[in-house]
């Protein structure tokens, strides 16, 4: 536009922070290493010394349309008021000349290419981030939450369930101590290599309840409750303890990898974050999306879990495959039940911090069925808490995973 | 191009030779929806990028962009708050909402207690420190705006908030006097948490609760009308300081028109949810061979449709508030004997307006909502028109400099109040 020798000359008009009187001057740019410096003339006392504003002492107006300027642009000189600028257009070209460096805001704003670079960037980031970043921040927040925490969480959440939906367990006490010895056994039994947090010893106990169908799930701090519908599922089909004590390796899995805490700080992470950055778009996609990355990081759970059990049933020497079959053979009672009468409610499942066996909560028999008349869409399943049961329950039939680390 | 020419704009030429000569300006707006768009993709890009960081830089240019394409009287209105404050305040309460959450989520009464209490207590400070730093941060024709209210002020005008405590802590205790039985079956539920059967309800206690329902709507109007009044009356430009004409009642007038049109928005709704309801019911039962999956589908439909329903009822009676009650503002109000300002929006057009522009945001899932944004600032701003005894350019003051202990009115700015709107 302009030969360097002589830097354009922009008018404008001045205020001085004193008074709403406009008084002319023109402006001119000089190039600095760290940005352009802003030389102001004024033209109504003649003579009177050019005024010079480094790069740092003035607020810059942004440009929003390279192809239509807007009508005026000010220039904020801080404390020495501001000036008003008509030439929109030389005064942009006039600052290029003067090798203005814009923000990457200021550039995604006016070129297209670096719009484009940044929402891929912005894609995979996201993506990369709540994918592993979230999952392992948890896991390693996790770690200075004093187990008291977990406990008295925990204490609180069976005292709801047993005021609510849970009954006191139907099992001969025989019964029970048998399964309880089982359980313990296997607690016995569990390699320390799979620790994921050494020095994590949580007290781990078996309950009996009734009610909320076939099911078996884990509090944190080391609780873990059987309905009385899974051992009778079991004994139903012809199943020996094996399957339930496939059921409880997994449960266990769930509570040595303290998988309740980090789902806690993994949501309080995904509501923030999500909720910053795309609370402006809308309500509904900012709560969709925190809502689908939490049903995904469950899945990743109940997979780890799956790969606890396998692990340590292993370790001892008993065979998965009877807790695989349990899996399908709940799923598919639920699924005739639920074709007679249409049960729709998702249950006090979503209640407990970590429900479990999930082939028994409604959501994945709900999405076996949809599933099944669909067929069998890959969206659906990205709307349940639990991996495909059939996927589930041919891995534990043949004792290996391939998502699982090999140890 | 002119360096001459005064900034007189599209308004005309203005003469300073008659001083007692009033010129009318109308506001323009210069942005445009496919504009602010642009701007908005970039924050939301650069928020999900930084994961949230760059919410004050967003607020920031979001801020500059209505701003600087805002004409009054010809010149564009400035946002000059300085970004390390807006980012130092944005970091603080950042802070302060994980200390509320951890101490929430871990069950800690006592701290969520006295969060709560502090944030009730601080709430007029809060709110006026907000207006301190927004008016502060705004400049015209390099005057900056101020917000002169003294705490003392601010506590004064918010008697109504306390008075509101008074009114439901009266509406409990006569609650209680007037029926035993019902402390006592609100004491049973405390100590066993189970339901006795509650007493019976007679027409005084319905009548007290009403009282306190009417009584509390006259505080929040009173409230909204003290802090509105002082915003405008400890304004000032340059030495210029705000008129205000408005009276309560004309607040109160405002509150139940728009209650009339909420009244009336309910029952066209209902009557037509009525109509979707019975005409589904009878889809399903023509479906009955495959009822299972229809139940399940005709649920999810009707859970959100109630649910946008609800918002779209409200809709109407909150645009129509805003419209009268900025109508009632800008016809009401000016710059000492300066400035007057006259406002011409049509209430009827603002609320169309507003549902069409939800409909299109809840349509786009809410990729409509900058266009949106412009098309209501467009129309509001648009309708104002400034008159101005003897020219803009007579305004003076003393200097005012950037405040330089701002924090904790960026915190404050940063808790709330959307800078456009």
């Amino acid at each position: 536009m302009s030969a360097s020798a002589h830097p354009a000359l922009v008018p404008g008009r001045w205020f001085d922070g004193q008074s709403s009187k406009a008084r002319p001057v023109v402006v001119s740019l000089r190039p600095t290493p760290q940005g352009p410096s802003l030389v102001l003339h004024p033209l109504s006392q003649p003579g009177a010394e050019p005024v010079v504003f480094a790069w740092k002492q003035v607020g810059w107006p942004e440009a929003w349309n390279e192809r239509k300027p807007q009508p005026r642009v000010v220039v904020d000189l801080r404390d020495h008021g501001s000036v008003e600028i008509d030439a929109v257009a030389e005064w942009r070209a006039a600052l290029a000349a003067a090798g203005e460096r814009p923000g990457i805001a200021q550039r995604m704003q006016t070129r297209w290419p670096v719009l484009l670079g940044v929402t891929a960037a912005a894609v995979i980031g996201l993506t990369l981030f709540y994918r592993y970043g979230t999952p392992w921040a948890a896991t390693q927040l996790t770690r200075f939450v004093p187990i008291s925490w977990e406990t008295s969480v925990a204490e609180n959440v069976l005292q709801q369930m047993d005021n609510g939906t849970l009954k006191p367990s139907k099992l001969p006490s025989a019964r029970q101590d048998q399964l309880k010895a089982r359980f313990d056994a296997l607690v016995q039994q569990t390699p320390p290599g799979l620790q994921r947090y050494s020095g994590y010893r949580p007290p781990l106990s078996l309950e009996f309840r009734s009610g909320m169908g076939a099911n078996a799930f884990a509090l944190p701090g080391g609780k873990i409750v059987m309905t009385d519908g899974i051992v009778k599922a079991a004994a139903d089909k012809g199943l020996d303890d094996n399957a339930l004590v496939g059921v409880l390796a997994h449960e266990v899995g769930h509570v040595v990898q303290r998988h309740t805490t980090r789902m806690v700080v993994q949501q309080g992470v995904l509501n923030m974050g999500l909720g910053l950055a795309l609370g402006d778009v809308s309500g509904i996609v900012s709560t969709g999306a925190s809502l689908l990355t939490g049903l995904a990081y469950s899945r990743s759970h109940e997979r780890e879990a799956d790969c606890y059990a396998i692990a340590v049933m292993r370790h001892a020497a008993l065979p998965t495959a009877p807790m695989g079959q349990l899996l399908l053979a709940i799923a598919r009672d639920e699924d005739n039940e639920e074709t007679q009468k249409k049960d729709l409610g998702k249950g006090p499942t979503a209640a407990a911090s970590a429900p479990s066996s999930g082939a028994s909560t409604p959501d994945a028999a709900r999405q076996r069925k949809v599933a099944q008349e669909i067929g069998s869409h890959p969206v659906w399943s990205l709307l349940s808490s639990h991996p495909d049961t059939v996927e589930r329950a041919t891995e534990l039939e043949r004792g290996q995973a391939p998502h699982c680390a090999k140890n | 191009m002119n360096t001459n020419q005064s900034s007189g704009g599209a308004a005309g030429p203005m003469s300073t030779f008659m001083p007692m000569n009033i010129d009318a300006h109308p506001l323009e707006f210069t942005g445009s929806g496919g504009e602010y768009f642009r701007v908005w993709i970039v924050n939301v890009l650069l928020s999900i990028v930084t994961l949230g960081i760059y919410t004050p830089w967003a607020r920031r240019r979001t801020a500059q962009y209505f701003y600087s394409h805002t004409l009054v009287a010809g010149s564009p209105l400035e946002f000059t708050a300085q970004q390390r404050k807006m980012v130092m305040g944005f970091v603080l309460l950042m802070l302060l909402t994980i200390a509320y959450n951890l101490a929430a989520n871990t069950g800690q009464d006592t701290a969520v207690g006295l969060f709560l209490l502090a944030g009730a207590a601080l709430a007029p400070f809060i709110w006026a420190s907000a207006m301190r730093f927004r008016l502060g941060a705004t400049r015209w024709r390099g005057l900056r705006l101020q917000f002169t209210a003294s705490w003392k002020e601010v506590y004064i005008a918010s008697w109504p908030v306390f008075a509101l405590a008074l009114v439901w802590f009266g509406v409990f205790y006569g609650l209680q006097l007037l029926s035993p039985d019902l402390a006592q079956a609100l004491e049973a539920i405390e100590e066993e948490g189970k339901k006795q059967p509650m007493p019976r309800f007679t027409p005084a206690m319905g009548g007290l609760v009403l009282l306190g329902l009417v009584l509390s709507v006259l505080c929040v109007i009173r409230t909204e009308y003290n802090f509105k009044s002082l915003l405008v009356l400890k304004a000032q430009v340059g030495a210029e300081r705000g008129r205000w004409k408005p009276v309560y009642m004309d607040f109160v007038k405002v509150w139940m028109a728009t209650v009339a049109v909420f009244i009336l928005c309910v029952v066209g709704f209902s009557a037509l949810i009525g109509i979707l309801a019975g005409s589904s019911i009878a889809l399903v039962a023509s479906q009955s061979d495959r009822l299972g999956l229809w139940m399940f589908v005709v649920i999810i439909v009707s859970i959100i449709a109630g649910i946008f329903m609800l918002i779209l009822a409200s809709a109407p009676a909150r645009a129509y508030r805003e419209a009268r009650m900025f109508q009632l503002m800008w016809n009401n109000i000016g710059v000492s004997h300066v400035a007057r300002f006259k406002c011409h929006l049509k209430s009827g057009r603002y609320v169309w307006l507003r549902i069409k522009n939800m409909l299109l945001t809840l349509l786009t899932l809410g990729l409509y909502r900058p266009f949106a944004r412009v098309s209501e600032y467009r129309m509001k701003c648009e309708s104002v028109t400034l008159h101005v005894k003897g020219g803009v350019e007579q305004v003076t003051g003393a200097m005012v400099r950037q405040q330089q202990g701002g924090l904790g009115d960026a915190l404050a700015d940063a808790a709330g109040l959307d800078l456009i709107g």
